[in-house]
């Protein structure tokens, strides 16, 4: 079985808009994922005028909410740079029980959510250094807000290709499990190593290929 | 793989099973998130279990709810699988005609605006059944499992999609927003469809779904939509976000002796509609006679919490672009398709955002105003404007105390408030009042009462509220005041009067005051529990002798009063001077620069018979 990939279109947020995006993809996906007897929940957000949709999964939403919390205290350490965060669903092969037991995760499913965060305060401090003007409040919002726009645009740009991505591949969807919700998954944020991108993309890399324990 | 129902025992079976539960599935899910009226209600947040589900709606494992009996109609209309299920979703809404005004208008000279039918969306759902059969790949036995779970992620992608195209916003603010401002969203269903003109598919994008392979077809989806919805101005009419009325004028209950602006300012915004496709009822007033009533037009920013009592269905916030009712419009009651006055301030449930609790903060007090307490907001939310009658048989605020009392025949009368959602396309789930456009109408008499009854108020809750929604309206009196009646009433006159005559004793006049009231005409009555109240809040004396209290002439609707003035000849002179000349809000005006001293004095001076008048 092949794992599908899905690279999601960059968005540039600010910090507080990372947990309003980061939910909303992160459930939309989850939702098309969540094949079992399930009562959708829609969800708006309070940034922009987009509703999404969730499974309605107390766990789910709980998985989410703890991963979205890590990748924003990881961001708070690491400013003003690009991060990819990766939901990977995988199926849970067992084998035969020997002296260690071994859970293999069979990778079926990935998708990179590409951000680029930015920090409003210190770009607009820049900018004021360099043309050694006063920043107008009236030109920074409305900086902010067209950038809050195009924002919303790319987000629905976004959700536009997981819909797309979801009507399209259909066939490495593993088979449905009686009473299982959702297939599991998992979240994986940038770790706090400088070099946690590369690592983290060999990681993957490795866990595509060669499913192996995880930690 | 949990099939919702029995097994049919041939796998071709199972497949036709899946086939024809999609549509009605796929017609849920687009109708539920565009039509207001057929969204499930009653869904409650609580732990999902998924053992309280009907089995029909837990296909392709997803809870909808119950599906509204309009659905299931439909559902047993489209029985050939073999047919496409075309669901149009069609925005209705107003066109304004600029041109021809003659014919637009209206007998009453207002301009009609039409409205329009608009295809914003079309879903297709097909079966398709190609002549070429797809060679089966995998045994029968799975087959039917790798269906369900396809057509299961189809109709979730489906779902979502909902949720992001435009029509889902529009089909939102609608469903928020009562006042619909002469718009509606409603569908139709149908096997066969008119194809769309070359110069809207210009407009329309299309996006479709992957078909999902049924031996021996195959199923698909597909949405044509209107990316770009700001033709029809959505945003100005409908979802106006609440918002505090700054300049709010006030009324009668909380100021009686404010002067209020005549009515030519314009109030934005829309009133209640009546039904889909009538326009708001604009600003303007130019007709209307000058008078203190127009100060009801802009009371619903205050208007309290008790309010939400009155509708049942009324969950959700208005739109305070609501709040023009404008009631000086005749045609508001004589056309069955706008929203009367009537309706409007009690039905705003969002009022309670910005008043709650407030005591009316907002009330601009003119300096040199008389000091009379202002009672709270919260009071005055019984004065429904549905007491507004045709501006033109009363221009004057008369106080009808006698009519304030609910008379049995008055329970009948117009219901009061009316949340009209319209929906042409199912079932009204709130109680709407279009049905009683025009019946107040008739009933003048009743409409004189409480008119400005909210003048009237006691420091307490209000006695009385306005006559015209009697059973409804006034259940919130209950709130306050649960034996809200009129103080006029004769029981409460006689009260009204000893507090007259302990006063009037003092000053020597006739006690017989407390008899001599309910005796006169309702106008006195009236007069004079504005003046009650006023006493019971007035400051000392001051000898300001330069105005009298004209108002209390402008509630009388026929000038003469049996009642005799004491004081100085001068003053009374002066006061006739005024009682003669001004009216309606010019009265106020008047009334404005005297003090509650003053008008005790006119008014003790007037109720006294030993002194006579002199012309």
């Amino acid at each position: 079985m092949n794992c599908e990939v899905c690279q999601l279109k960059e968005l540039e947020v600010e910090p507080f808009e990372i947990c309003e995006v980061l939910r909303c993809i992160l459930h939309t996906i989850v939702f098309h994922r969540a094949l079992g007897l399930i009562r959708p929940k829609d969800i708006d957000l309070e940034l922009f005028e987009i509703t999404y949709v969730q499974c309605g999964e107390i766990e789910v939403e709980k998985k989410i909410d703890e991963k979205i919390e890590q990748f924003i205290n990881w961001i708070e350490k690491h400013p003003n740079k690009k991060s990819q965060i990766c939901l990977s669903f995988y199926e849970v092969k067992s084998k035969q029980p020997s002296w260690f037991t071994k859970i293999e995760r069979l990778y079926w499913e990935q998708w990179y959510i590409n951000l680029n965060v930015l920090q409003p305060t210190k770009s607009l401090i820049g900018k004021s250094h360099h043309s050694k003007l006063v920043m107008d409040p009236g030109e920074a919002s409305e900086e902010r807000s067209s950038r809050r726009t195009l924002l919303e645009q790319s987000l629905q740009e976004v959700l536009f290709q997981i819909i797309k991505f979801v009507n399209e591949k259909k066939d490495h969807v593993p088979p449905i499990n009686d009473g299982v919700i959702y297939y599991p998954f998992e979240i994986t944020i940038p770790s706090s190593s400088d070099s946690a991108f590369g690592m983290d993309m060999i990681k993957r890399m490795l866990h595509s290929g060669h499913p192996s324990m995880l930690n | 793989m949990d099939f919702p129902e029995n097994l049919p025992s041939s796998d071709t079976g199972r497949l036709e099973q899946i086939v024809s539960h999609f549509f009605p599935k796929a017609l849920h899910i687009v109708l539920n998130s565009r039509i207001p009226s057929l969204q499930s209600r009653g869904r409650t947040r609580e732990r999902f279990s998924g053992l309280n589900v009907r089995k029909s709606d837990k296909w392709f494992n997803l809870v909808m709810g119950d599906r509204p009996a309009a659905l299931e109609k439909l559902h047993s209309w489209h029985r050939n699988v073999l047919d496409s299920m075309i669901i149009d979703i069609i925005l209705v809404h107003p066109i304004s005609s600029n041109n021809n005004l003659d014919d637009d208008d209206d007998d009453h000279g207002n301009s009609i605006v039409r409205s329009a039918e608009t295809v914003i969306e079309r879903w297709v759902v097909q079966y398709e059944n190609p002549l070429i059969m797809s060679p089966q790949s995998s045994d029968s036995s799975t087959r039917y499992q790798k269906v369900y779970k396809k057509s299961i992620i189809l109709l979730r992608s489906l779902y979502s999609q909902t949720r992001l195209l435009p029509a889902y916003r529009v089909s939102r603010q609608l469903s928020s927003s009562l006042a619909s401002s002469g718009y509606d969203l409603i569908y139709k269903v149908s096997s066969f469809s008119d194809i769309f003109s070359g110069p809207v598919t210009e407009t329309m994008k299309e996006f479709r779904f992957a078909p999902v392979e049924v031996p021996p077809g195959r199923l698909s989806a597909s949405v044509t939509y209107r990316s770009d919805l700001s033709d029809f101005n959505l945003g100005v009419h409908i979802t106006l976000p609440p918002r505090i009325i700054t300049d709010y004028v006030g009324s009668p209950a909380t100021d009686p002796m404010r002067f209020f602006p005549s009515p030519g300012k314009s109030v934005e915004g829309t009133s209640f509609p009546v039904r889909a496709g009538r326009p708001p009822l604009t600003g303007s007033s130019a007709e209307r006679p000058h008078s203190w009533t127009s100060g009801f037009h802009r009371p619903p920013a205050q208007f309290a919490t008790p309010n939400q009592s009155f509708s049942p269905a009324h969950s959700h916030q208005f739109s305070p672009g609501l709040h023009d009712f404008h009631w000086s419009r005749t045609d508001a009651f004589g056309d069955n398709h706008q929203l009367s006055p009537p309706f409007s301030p009690s039905c705003s449930p969002s009022t309670p955002r910005y008043i709650s609790g407030s005591n009316s903060p907002q009330i601009n007090v003119r300096p040199g105003t008389a000091p009379v307490t202002i009672p709270s907001s919260a009071t005055f939310n019984r004065y429904v404007s549905s007491n507004f009658s045709e501006p033109s048989r009363n221009p004057l605020p008369p106080f009808s105390p006698k009519s304030t009392r609910r008379s049995p025949s008055s329970q009948d009368s117009f219901p009061g408030i009316a949340l009209y959602k319209s929906s042409r396309s199912g079932e009204s789930p709130s109680g709407l009042m279009n049905q009683y456009p025009a019946q107040k109408l008739s009933k003048d008499s009743k409409y004189d009462s409480g008119r400005f009854s909210g003048l009237l108020s006691s420091s307490g809750s209000p006695r009385f509220g306005f006559s015209r929604s009697p059973s409804r309206l006034s259940s919130q009196d209950d709130l306050d005041d649960p034996d809200c009646s009129c103080p006029f009433d004769f029981d409460d006159v006689d009260e009204s009067g000893l507090q007259y005559s302990q006063s009037l004793d003092r000053r020597k006049t006739s006690s017989s005051i407390s008899q001599s009231l309910p005796i006169g005409r309702k106008s006195q009555d009236a007069a004079v529990g504005v003046l009650v109240h006023m006493l019971k809040t007035a400051p000392p004396l001051r000898q300001d002798s330069s105005t009298y209290m004209a108002s209390m002439s402008g509630i009388q609707r026929e000038g003469s009063v049996s009642v005799s003035v004491s004081g100085t000849e001068s003053e009374y002179s002066m006061a006739q001077k005024h009682i003669r000349c001004t009216r309606g809000a010019e009265k106020l005006q008047a009334a404005q620069r005297l003090t509650s001293r003053q008008i005790q004095e006119w008014i003790w001076s007037n109720s006294c018979p030993l002194s006579q008048t002199k012309e």
